[in-house]
């Protein structure tokens, strides 16, 4: 099919044919209304009244009726999915005494490492595209030489990471500890007895008959898994408040060691956390800034590679670390097709997937050659979150949804300042486009997350009321100085 | 005293991180080292401040790592690293904030228990001290290590290559880092803006400076070569030492006095190759506090053209304290030496001739911890010349009525081996020791 797009005519009929197939149910609806009313004028109220006589109608033919109509509305009520709200939601933002500049990294680098100058210098060249700024941050027991990562340096971080996440969400929204009915804490790789989510419980004297659940070894996708864990309960349970907090310790996890394959998270993992509170009661909806609208989940791990592509392992010396595979990024355009595939028809607009199936069954019966068209998802989302996973991440999805530089500016500013802080980047990105100004009351809101298994999970957010540029919050002291321009290759 | 068997050493349990400035610099920011500068490059500042248990209330050393981190938003040259330029290869200092060290110690022994055994050995276990290169990108210009003692009180052992600045500006960094501490509002930040050499026109001078001479080229390993070993004592002067002075030479102030009185004991010590030259550093009134790192004290170049050791104490000591500075002042003479062949030759100040300098005016007590001033601030120079060199620092003295035997100065010197032996008994006959 020759690519006509950028012809000013074409575009028009595009437009037009979006309007037709959108609207398509109005379209025919108004002209049959039309129809009935003229007919109805034509006929006069006597005819009518006569009509209306000769249906011979009774009471009991009329209260049946009525009770039908009366029952299936309430089953329909019943049966219809409670709405979930976002109320609000908050970003740990690390003291500037974490603060971890290139340059001393590299020097930690070069003395954590002085027998392999060759590991340092693949770690220098992956600093420098990786896409980084000079203020993400490390925890205190990584700033040493050698690093100190001891369990209760762990525990030091996680407590400063979640209780000042939780802390700044006490102080948003109002919510007072006791009120908390479920609390699901997500962290993949710092899993201590007891957990996490009974460190937060103890720390704030949440209550005794709390649903508490704490969720490990899932990845950088965790933090949408815990939203669509926290949907599910409050599906079960009326009248709730859902905490949900989000974060990744880096210092039990430094690898020390120097397999290549290994070094690549420590050059991009960073310090970061965020507390959520979802709720499903209806005094919330006033004052809540999202609602829900789906959570879809793809898990690729029955394919092998899939499985080993994302692998936490020890390497011939013993030093765990978490090793990536060559294929990660080919893995993610597969785990992401997939997710497309099943959010597409939810979200898309009638006109997208119509032109979708034709194209499938052109392909399928005319000719295989077609090419396969991709649906324009900006006509369904307003904002893409895309997890700061790193620079070829965000690249290869920017290709792939063929989205402009302007989409994708939440998540490269939020790798660019604060790294890649796993699970809770999703976040950190809704919090810049917020800073900006950007978000609107009925913006839709797309967070797509990766995850080792591997795993592509989204969800699709709708924007409850306008949102006022916040004064606090990780981007308050910066947002002035974005978007900044990212150079290809740093020069260190 | 011999101390106990220990299964660790006297200094353990160092732990090594950097800290840098809380703000970004910024990228491509760049510090020039003039002339002056590179003639330091092969000597550094060692200074040492201990702290009673009283002043540590409340203190920790995370405070000081805090503190620090703001102090060197405005100090972001000290975090910077040397580079050479491409063109010519001479040294400059890219602002990259990669930090200085910042070094945890931990000392069984009291704060009163080290310093009734001081010595220069046992101090340099308290300033973790590393020379530049041979990796000159990846080396720290300045280390900082804060060693617990077992009675709660505190050493502050600081490393400073000189190419930074000179005594002064260290005093002056430790003291804004004390107010930091203190919070105390600084009503106006330091101003310290990097140089920028593009547009300065070299200097020009008659004739070769007295008081740097060159060496041979160390490479990217900045450490000098002495010829022989060098070691290093000190002593404090009483009141009673300072009125017997006072009463053999006129007046003339107390540092030239205690000049004039060490260079004619060394001259003794060295028969037949007295030292003619001496080179006096010292604060330079003129200069504004507007920029407060650099390498910005007087040099003067004092030559004696009579025997040095026979002389009259007097005659010396008017010598050393008649000199006008600015003739004598030696700095645009080597300001312009180095920048003949634009700093690819190696110099030394310290130690070309005997080198005094004068530490009174360098508020050295002016550091306060909770209040507290430090028991002792001691300064040493590391990478001394031959000929070497005499620190006066001033120590901190009651203002009630003086007790004659309360120590008022403390003299470090360093000098060559062999001649340190010779100069203690000079000394004890001078009855000074």
């Amino acid at each position: 099919m020759p690519h006509f797009s950028n012809s000013v005519k074409l575009k028009y009929v595009k437009l037009g044919y979006q309007y037709l197939v959108n609207h398509i149910l109005t379209l025919t609806l108004i002209p049959v209304m039309a129809g009935v009313l003229i007919e109805v004028l034509r006929l006069g109220p006597a005819e009518i009244v006569s009509l209306w006589n000769s249906l011979h109608f009774d009471l009991v033919q009329i209260l049946c009726s009525c009770f039908f109509i009366i029952f299936v509305a309430t089953v329909y009520f019943m049966s219809k999915p409670r709405s979930i709200y976002l109320v609000d939601y908050a970003c740990y933002k690390p003291p500037v005494t974490c603060r971890v500049p290139f340059a001393t990294f590299m020097e930690h680098s070069r003395l954590n490492l002085s027998n392999n100058p060759k590991s340092v210098e693949f770690q220098m060249r992956i600093l420098e595209r990786s896409g980084l700024g000079e203020e993400t941050c490390l925890p205190p027991a990584i700033h040493y030489i050698p690093p100190t990562p001891t369990m209760e340096a762990a525990r030091g971080e996680a407590e400063i990471v979640i209780f000042s996440a939780m802390d700044s969400l006490f102080k948003k929204t109002g919510l007072k500890p006791k009120d908390i009915d479920i609390l699901i804490v997500n962290c993949s790789l710092f899993s201590p007895t007891p957990s996490l989510s009974a460190m937060v419980i103890n720390k704030y004297k949440l209550r005794s008959n709390i649903k508490s659940f704490n969720l490990s070894g899932m990845g950088c996708s965790a933090g949408l898994i815990s939203i669509d864990l926290a949907r599910d309960l409050l599906q079960v349970h009326p009248n709730s408040n859902a905490v949900v907090v989000s974060t990744e310790i880096i210092t039990p996890n430094y690898y020390q060691g120097k397999e290549r394959a290994m070094l690549l998270p420590n050059c991009l993992f960073r310090m970061g956390g965020a507390a959520i509170l979802l709720s499903n009661r209806r005094s919330e909806r006033w004052r809540a800034k999202y609602r829900l609208v789906h959570v879809v989940r793809t898990h690729k791990g029955a394919d092998d590679k899939a499985y080993r592509c994302v692998f936490e392992e020890e390497d011939k010396e013993g030093n765990v670390g978490i090793s990536l595979s060559k294929d990660l990024m080919a893995i993610a355009g597969e785990a992401l097709k997939s997710n497309i595939t099943t959010i597409g028809p939810l979200v898309l607009p009638a006109s997208e997937q119509l032109l979708f199936l034709l194209t499938l069954i052109g392909r399928k019966i005319f000719n295989p050659k077609w090419k396969p068209y991709i649906p324009d998802f900006k006509q369904a989302f307003e904002h893409f979150c895309i997890h700061a996973g790193g620079r070829a991440v965000i690249d290869e999805l920017q290709k792939n949804l063929q989205l402009s530089a302007e989409h994708v500016e939440a998540s490269r500013m939020t790798l660019h300042r604060f790294g890649n802080t796993s699970s809770s980047s999703l976040w950190y990105e809704m919090s810049y486009i917020e800073a900006k100004g950007r978000m609107k009351k009925g913006d839709r809101v797309w967070q797509i997350a990766f995850g080792s298994g591997f795993k592509c999970n989204s969800a699709v957010w709708k924007c409850n009321r306008t949102i006022k540029t916040p004064k606090d919050g990780p981007w308050a002291d910066c947002i002035q100085r974005y978007p900044v321009h990212i150079p290809e290759v740093v020069k260190l | 005293m011999v101390p106990p068997q220990q299964d660790h050493d006297l200094v353990y349990n160092l732990r090594l991180s950097s800290v840098g400035p809380g703000c970004v610099t910024g990228s491509d920011v760049v510090h020039d080292l003039s002339g002056l500068d590179l003639t330091m490059k092969l000597h550094y500042l060692k200074a040492v401040y201990y702290f009673s248990s009283h002043a540590m209330e409340g203190l920790t050393v995370k405070n000081m790592k805090e503190a620090m981190f703001y102090l060197l938003n405005d100090y972001y040259i000290t975090c910077g690293r040397i580079k050479r330029s491409e063109s010519s290869g001479r040294p400059y200092i890219k602002c990259n904030d990669c930090g200085i060290r910042f070094v945890e110690g931990v000392c069984d022994e009291t704060v009163d228990e080290w310093l009734e055994t001081d010595d220069d050995s046992k101090r340099n276990l308290l300033v973790y001290h590393r020379a530049i290169g041979p990796e000159l990108s990846f080396s720290p210009l300045v280390y900082l290590q804060v060693t617990q003692f077992k009675c709660g009180g505190i050493s502050l052992g600081l490393s400073w290559a000189h190419i930074l600045g000179d005594a002064f500006s260290v005093s002056n960094f430790i003291n804004n880092w004390g107010q930091l501490m203190a919070k105390v509002n600084v009503n106006s930040s330091p101003a310290l803006a990097p140089r920028s050499l593009t547009n300065t026109a070299k200097p020009e001078a008659p004739s070769e400076p007295l008081s740097a001479k060159q060496v041979n080229h160390v490479g990217d390993l900045w450490v000098l070569a002495n010829n022989c070993k060098m070691e290093t004592f000190s002593f404090n002067l009483t009141t009673q030492h300072l009125s017997n002075l006072q009463a053999k030479i006129g007046s003339v102030s107390a540092f030239d006095s205690i000049c004039a009185l060490l260079w004619r004991a060394i001259a003794k010590v060295r028969e037949g190759f007295e030292p003619q030259i001496v080179t006096v550093c010292r604060k330079d009134p003129c200069h504004d506090d507007n920029n407060v790192l650099g390498n910005n004290q007087i040099i003067r170049s004092i030559k004696a053209s009579f025997l040095v050791g026979e002389s009259d104490l007097n005659k010396l000591a008017t010598l050393i304290a008649n000199d006008q500075d600015q003739v004598c002042d030696e700095r645009n003479k080597i300001e312009a030496a180095v920048e003949k062949d634009n700093g690819s030759t190696d110099y030394i100040m310290y130690g070309s001739n005997l080198t005094f300098v004068n530490l009174e005016n360098a508020g050295l007590y002016e550091l306060e911890l909770n209040g507290e001033k430090p028991k002792l601030a001691y300064y040493s120079i590391q990478g001394v010349g031959d000929e070497g060199a005499v620190l006066i620092l001033p120590l901190p003295h009651g203002s009630a009525a003086e007790n004659e035997g309360e120590p008022r100065y403390l003299v470090n010197l360093t000098l060559p081996e062999g001649q340190v032996f010779k100069l203690k008994a000079e000394l004890k006959r001078a009855a000074l020791l």
